[in-house]
């Protein structure tokens, strides 16, 4: 594989950049696998990566039936941070960053991961104990969480409203200065070059038709490029989990739920960190190519559609400005939607099924992003060893029938309510 | 300067308002009506920013909001914004702008030397660089490629205009004001239909404001005038100028942003800058018409390239010359309109026209004018660098292949057509699949999703008479249906020049050992090298192709340059171009302003503010208010220099030893009526409700079905089929639905109505050993003794002639009453129970007092209560029936809920008595163990325990019920705290409850 | 014709709630409580209109398209 480089971008410079590599090749599938993942999305080309790296099982085929990167790792708001309460959460969460981190090297792609900080802002000294309750929990993890004062959120964010005219005065907040953003689309074209490297067929606009199961045991998928066999198959296609579940007569603790995002016209860097509003939903960043990135609440009904309503954005957007009132004057340029897979306790699920050799990686909620890498590297884990590992162990499917229930925000099953 | 670009006459500009604006800090002058752009082309000023990568020299390419070059930092009223596309700003007096992406100035950009780079600055080359050594990118490489980031720059002031909402309901939304959409707008109005007309520009009319045709015995132009001042006077009738709509959503709901005062220096007293308009229309007619299509060639991004329709826009509207030796670069018939209107003006253009021998009207006319024509004949490239002063130009074969000796001829301006491109951006968010069209190489709305049908240009058709007749024809059809009206309307006769015979050809190919850029995407430097590139990469899905060359992603979104794109690709796969797609158009069609998408919900306004009645009493006497949802409560109130610390502790301590009154009006209180009231009772709470005598209330814990506690309250039996929830201030408005939500979908059988009663009554809470004497006072007709009223008992009676009623019940864990009147009479209950209190040294306590005199008592709150715990955690299970069923009841089996060491509330006091234990502090056994350091609960919530006047907290603790006398460790590393804690009972205060019944 | 804002969510219509007092399986109490086919395409669902009537209405809408189709009062059955 060409090794990505300033070099070598001056030697192709001088070719008149004709002698670039395939990123990834385009193979016909062939009959059998040792390991399908179907899903090429972040989550899915990261396991394909670590099934091969980290446990030399290259006879694997990635199928997606679109074009890869183009689920939610292309269209979420690039927030990358370990910030949680649940130690299974926070301790896989860190594990993540740690692979954040490294991963512009070890994957020879600069996915321009920015470690800028995140700022969950506070607006009353109740809300301040609650952040407190979760910074001091990350701390005994061993993750980085530092509890500003008004003044110190001043001096971070000016252009915050610390006016007298507003709602919900900022109390403070809880920072993770190790969280941050990454360029999205690079982490799934960075996955999917090494991955292809390493011998795994990625296989595009193929779409999974139905499963062969029997006897309790998975035998292969069937697609609309034919049939596919494979001893050990992941699922990993958060947003159509719902559709792929019904296949196999599954029903899963998840709601398939349209999430809005939008971004402003680019400006010059005004914003240097993450930031979140307290009294509502809202968050914001400021891109490397200076749009600010905003999000916030669900749509708030059941949604495969990829395109929402605007009654939301300007439900978002109020809380946009009562939180930063010079976005005011800002422009918003693109706007678009995600499918997100809604699990019942807003955590993810990375398990075994009742099915022998059938992988389930699903549940993310808002969270997929910023778990790619480690979401890989557990689920690679999971297939190649079948044993969940212990940083996904508390991500079960059967804690829901059991109650270890992993809820962040302690809003239960009503998922569309944020 | 003067204004050497302007024609003497014509122009629809009014040259008896000179208006004197400012661009780079030099005065010039223009007229009313002309953008910012027209009248720095009549001063001659080509030069107007950089581009984002390469720094490249950047003009004007079109005349409104397709335009991807022309963007400037607007300065107006005191106040700044950015990334302004000068073809769309008006004009007004004392108007200022500068130009964006260079420094130090325009004309001397430092980042520039990009330009001189861009061999080593592919598509994607930041993917593949800055990646060694690591720690460079957090620290060299990323804040260097952030400074260079965006184009403008955000004032971070808050704004002082105002944006406004308006809902509005039509039968017809018509969006664009062009042939299609007049004509259309005409025949509806005329059925009686209520239509509105939504246009974009200033002025009505469209593409008749420049086309050189008649309708009837009247010019395009004033056809389009009458129609106009015809539907104005129409009551049904609604016509708006600077008005886009954006947005196609579902179910027919579309959103217009109406620009109300931009074109002026200041906005009017009482008016909005913008208005968003939701408009629900029943049926919405398309006519957004299209935008030209640029052809790509070496250099294509030379100041002074631009669309044909441009600059004959420039002429006919504003009465400015884009340039004085045109080259006019066309495959279809529209540039020959461009050269005529030059030609008109004294200027001898020169056509080239990639096509062989084309024939019609306007080209026989263009000859007969002795206009220069060279078929066959393109661009190769601009010469120039800010501005162009030449153009290599070339005979091309009939295959378009091969190019012929490069000629070299001055010109200093090229203005293009590649013929034109259907706005289908709202058909396409309304659900509609496009499809593709050969005939004019480009996309057109397929069948119709919603109730929407496209006319015109937008829709493919590029014949005036063809767009008449049809828009007349679907305006009279679709309001026909609405209205049962039908009035023809007599079509009249059309006349027009031009064919709409075109070539399909829209990329002239390099010449030998030539390297030019030729750009498709201008205001992100994509060229046709970055998208061959990014194929040769494997990046082959358009999806792909755009988000790794950054094509289409500019303010302008690709207006100009997405089809372009699509055709390079189709190209070079092998594919034809419907098979490769165009990547989804999604709203705003452009950029919308945040301040007009929010409307007024802003500052104090940003989410409603609800207040007791007793709000005006509370800030005469010094409250400070705490935030608790939307409601403002009083967190304490203040006497001289007191903290919250002092002030909370007094009048706690107040209530333990006289009395306090503490407003609990936010409390959610719900009146339940029917026979089958106690039944829902039962059902919904965890204890026992069937018994509860009139007169009687009683504690309950409501679940959700996941088992985990939803709320708790008190509900008491008014009378037989009537009883009086009160639920926590939060949860109020999720518990009334949670009510409603099992009456009328699971148990629609019970005979039983809910409804919130939360602003009928003002409460207050009368608490402490001596609010027995203060009641007796506040009703001395009532027997509140202890046998009279016993606890959790409940009468009703006046206060001084109100309606009252007296619950005796209790969070302070003290003898305590709660009274509520009606709202309106709650301020004059308020101020009669501190009168009669008086003697009894009663003061007012807030919800800071509140919560030490609940956490002392043990009893469990919000913050115990977080939506992840069960009864049993709250030391509630004794509320749990065993015998009957109730809603979550199930869910409490589960083995996490039933465990041994379930967590469970416990009190917390530090060892040494004295440290403050910081609420969100977790309980460990270690305070050295190495991290992750296993944590064994935390603490919910902590007080001063004025009763024993040390530091006291709840936690909820796991093994909580075998850990009372255990000794741990309260950690907070966020403040720096180790503190050594004793661990005791929850109910740390009166443990027996004896108080609330003396 | 009511703003989407007046109307608030409320789930698959289609689950039932197991009636009280009966003995009820781990897997089909966990079906209620938890798990949901929430497939593309039509969807049966509850609304209520919170900011008006408050009355708690079925809808069959389009998960994919979000078009609706039926709507059915609270104590109408889903046929």
């Amino acid at each position: 594989m060409q090794k990505y480089s300033v070099f070598s971008l001056v030697k192709n410079a001088f070719s008149n950049h004709e002698n670039w590599d395939l990123a990834w090749k385009d193979p016909t599938p062939k009959k059998e696998y040792d390991v399908v993942i179907i899903g090429g999305g972040g989550h899915g080309l990261a396991t394909a990566y670590y099934l091969a790296k980290e446990h030399n099982i290259n006879n694997v085929a990635i199928i997606e039936k679109g074009w890869i990167g183009g689920g939610n790792v292309g269209r979420n708001t690039t927030i990358i941070r370990s910030n949680y309460m649940h130690d299974d959460n926070a301790l896989f969460s860190e594990f993540g960053m740690d692979l954040w981190r490294r991963m512009s090297q070890d994957l020879n792609y600069n996915v321009m991961f920015s470690p800028r900080g995140i700022i969950n802002l506070a607006h009353s000294d109740a809300q301040m104990n609650t952040y407190a309750r979760r910074g001091n929990s990350m701390r005994l993890n061993g993750i980085d969480a530092v509890l500003l004062n008004r003044e110190q959120v001043r001096e971070i964010i000016p252009m915050a409203d610390f006016s007298e005219n507003v709602r919900f005065p900022i109390f403070g907040g809880l920072m993770q200065p190790s969280a941050g953003t990454a360029r999205h689309d690079a982490v799934a074209w960075g996955y999917a070059r090494q991955a292809d490297s390493m011998g795994v067929d990625i296989i595009q606009n193929c779409e999974v038709i139905g499963f062969d199961v029997s006897a309790g045991k998975i035998n292969g998928v069937r697609t609309s490029r034919g049939d596919i066999k494979a001893k050990k198959i992941g699922l990993c296609v958060a947003g159509s989990t719902n559709i792929l579940a019904e296949k196999l007569n599954m029903t899963l603790p998840i709601e398939t739920h349209l999430l809005q995002a939008c971004v402003s016209e680019p400006v010059k860097p005004v914003l240097d960190n993450v930031v979140t509003f307290g009294a509502g939903h809202f968050y914001i960043s400021q891109s490397d190519k200076g749009e600010m990135v905003m999000g916030g609440d669900l749509d708030g009904y059941n949604s495969y559609a990829q395109r929402g309503n605007l009654p939301t954005l300007q439900h978002v957007l109020t809380e946009g400005i009562a939180m930063m009132p010079f976005l005011s004057k800002l422009k918003m340029l693109r706007t678009w939607g995600g499918i997100m897979d809604m699990s019942m306790d807003g955590s993810p699920i990375i398990d075994k099924t009742h099915i022998e050799g059938l992988y389930l990686n699903c549940g993310w909620c808002y969270g997929g992003f910023k778990a790619t890498p480690a979401s890989g590297w557990t689920f690679a884990h999971t297939i190649a060893q079948d044993r969940v590992h212990d940083l996904n162990a508390g991500y079960s499917l059967n804690r829901f029938n059991t109650g270890h229930l992993l809820d962040e925000k302690g809003l239960g099953t009503k998922t569309w309510i944020s | 300067m003067t204004q050497s670009f302007r024609i003497e006459n014509g122009g629809l500009i009014n040259r008896d308002k000179k208006i004197s604006f400012k661009f780079n800090g030099k005065n010039f002058f223009g007229y009313e009506g002309d953008t910012l752009a027209s009248a720095l082309i009549a001063n001659g000023v080509h030069l107007i920013g950089r581009s984002f990568k390469y720094h490249r020299p950047r003009g004007f390419f079109g005349a409104g909001v397709d335009e991807p070059y022309a963007i400037v930092q607007l300065y107006r009223n005191g106040e700044t914004e950015p990334n302004i596309k000068a073809t769309e700003q008006e004009l007004f007096q004392g108007l200022e702008a500068k130009s964006v992406n260079c420094w130090p100035s325009v004309n001397f950009d430092v980042g520039a030397i990009n330009n001189l780079l861009k061999m080593f600055l592919p598509a994607g080359f930041y993917y593949k660089t800055f990646m060694w050594p690591k720690s460079f990118w957090y620290k060299i490489y990323e804040p260097f490629i952030r400074k260079a980031a965006g184009l403008g720059t955000a004032s971070i002031k808050h704004d002082k205009e105002r944006y406004e909402h308006k809902y509005e309901y039509c039968d017809l939304l018509i969006t664009g004001s062009g042939p299609s959409g007049l004509a259309s707008a005409y025949s509806a109005a005329k059925n009686g239909a209520k239509v509105i007309l939504a246009e974009d520009k200033s002025r009505f009319g469209g593409t008749l404001l420049t086309s050189e045709v008649n309708i009837g015995n009247q010019s395009g132009k004033e056809w389009a005038d009458s129609i106009i001042s015809e539907l104005k006077e129409m009551p049904n009738v609604t016509v708006k100028n600077r008005s886009q709509v954006f947005g196609y959503y579902d179910h027919n709901m579309l959103v217009m942003s109406e620009r109300i005062s931009d074109h002026l220096p200041k906005t009017k007293k009482f008016h909005p800058k913008q208005r968003l308009w939701y408009i629900r229309a029943k049926e919405v007619l398309i006519s957004s018409g299209s935008i030209e299509r640029p052809i790509v060639f070496g250099n294509n991004d030379t100041p002074g390239v631009m669309l044909s329709s441009a600059a004959k826009e420039y002429m006919k509207v504003y009465g400015v010359l884009v340039g004085r030796k045109p080259l006019v670069f066309t495959n279809n018939d529209s540039g020959y309109e461009t050269a005529i209107e030059f030609k008109k003006n004294g200027i001898d253009p020169i056509i080239l026209d990639t096509r062989k021998e084309p024939q019609s009207e306007i080209i026989e006319e263009a000859k007969s004018m002795n206009i220069n024509i060279k078929n066959s004949y393109v661009v190769v490239a601009a010469k120039g660098y800010k501005k162009v002063k030449s153009a290599d130009i070339a005979k091309i074969s009939d295959d378009k292949e091969e190019l012929g000796l490069i000629e070299n001829i001055d010109c200093d301006c090229i203005c293009v057509s590649g013929f034109w491109t259907p706005t289908i951006h709202l058909a396409s968010q309304s659900g509609n699949k496009t499809k593709f069209n050969e005939d004019i190489d480009a996309f057109v709305p397929g069948i119709s999703k919603q109730n929407e049908k496209t006319l015109g240009a937008a829709n493919g058709i590029y014949t005036l008479e063809e767009t008449l007749k049809d828009s007349f024809e679907k305006g009279n059809l679709l309001s026909k249906k609405i209205t049962n009206n039908d009035n023809k309307i007599s079509f009249p006769n059309v006349v027009e020049k031009k064919s709409t015979v075109h070539d399909k050809f829209w990329c002239v190919p390099l010449p030998k050992g030539k390297n030019y850029k030729r750009f498709l995407d201008f205001q992100n430097d994509v060229a046709v090298s970055d998208i061959e590139i990014a194929l040769k990469e494997g990046y082959r899905s358009i999806e792909h192709v755009k988000r790794y060359t950054t094509l289409g992603m500019a303010t302008d979104q690709g207006k100009t340059s997405n089809l372009n794109g699509l055709q390079l690709v189709s190209k070079i796969e092998n594919k034809v171009v419907p098979s490769v797609g165009h990547t989804t158009f999604r709203p705003p069609y452009s950029p919308i302003s945040i301040g007009a998408i929010v409307g007024r919900e802003v500052g104090k306004h940003s989410k409603p503010t609800r207040k007791s009645p007793m709000h005006s009493w509370h800030e005469k006497n010094n409250a400070v208010f705490v935030d608790a949802g939307v409601w403002l409560r009083p967190r304490y109130y203040k006497r001289g220099n007191e903290n919250l610390f002092e002030a909370s502790k007094r009048e706690a301590k107040n209530v333990r030893k006289n009395v306090g009154v503490c407003d609990v009006t936010t409390l959610g209180k719900i009146d339940i009526k029917g026979p089958d009231a106690a039944e829902l009772l039962n059902r919904v709470y965890t204890n026992a409700w069937l018994k509860l005598p009139v007169g009687k209330a009683r504690y309950g814990v409501m679940l959700r079905e996941d088992g985990i506690v939803m709320d708790d309250g008190t509900t008491t039996r008014i009378s037989e089929n009537h009883y009086h929830m009160t639920t926590t201030t939060a949860q109020a408005a999720n518990v009334l639905s949670h009510l409603e939500y099992y009456l009328q979908i699971v148990w629609p059988e019970l005979n039983v109505n809910v409804v919130s009663t939360t602003e009928q009554w003002a409460g207050a809470a009368i608490a402490g050993p001596k609010s027995r004497d203060v009641l007796k006072k506040l009703f001395p007709l009532v027997d509140v003794s202890n046998e009279g009223l016993p606890f959790m008992g409940y009468v009703e009676s006046e206060l001084f002639g109100a309606k009252a009623r007296i619950f005796r019940i209790s969070f302070s864990g003290e003898l305590a009453y709660e009274v509520n009147v009606e709202s309106d009479n709650g301020n004059f209950m308020w101020e009669k129970i501190l009168e009669v209190g008086e003697e009894f040294e009663i003061q007012p306590y807030g919800t800071e007092a509140l919560s030490t005199l609940r956490i002392e008592m043990g009893h469990v709150a919000g913050s115990e209560l977080d939506g992840r715990t069960i009864p049993y955690d709250n030391s509630l299970e004794g509320l749990v029936s065993k015998k009957k069923d109730f809603i979550g009841k199930r869910s409490l089996l589960r083995e996490a809920f039933t465990a041994e060491d379930r967590q469970k509330v416990v009190g917390v006091v530090p060892l040494d008595k004295k440290t403050s234990i910081p609420e969100g502090s977790h309980l460990v056994k270690d305070s050295k163990a190495t991290l992750p350091n296993p944590k064994l609960g935390y603490i919910s919530a902590s007080c001063w325990s004025v009763e024993y006047d040390n530091p006291f907290s709840l936690a909820i603790l796991k093994d909580g019920k075998n850990m009372i006398g255990k000794k741990l460790f309260v950690m907070s590393p966020l403040k720096n705290k180790i503190i050594p804690v004793e661990i005791v009972s929850s109910h740390y205060v009166d443990p027996k409850g004896e108080r609330v019944r003396s | 014709m009511r703003s989407q804002n007046e109307f608030s969510y409320g789930g698959d219509a289609t689950v039932k709630r197991p009636e009280l007092g009966k003995e009820i399986s781990d897997q089909d109490w966990d079906n209620f409580v938890y798990n949901r086919k929430s497939l593309r395409g039509k969807h049966w669902e509850l609304w209520q209109h919170l900011s008006g009537c408050r009355q708690w209405i079925k809808i069959q809408r389009d998960t994919a398209t979000h078009e609706i189709f039926k709507t059915l009062k609270a104590n109408e059955e889903i046929s």
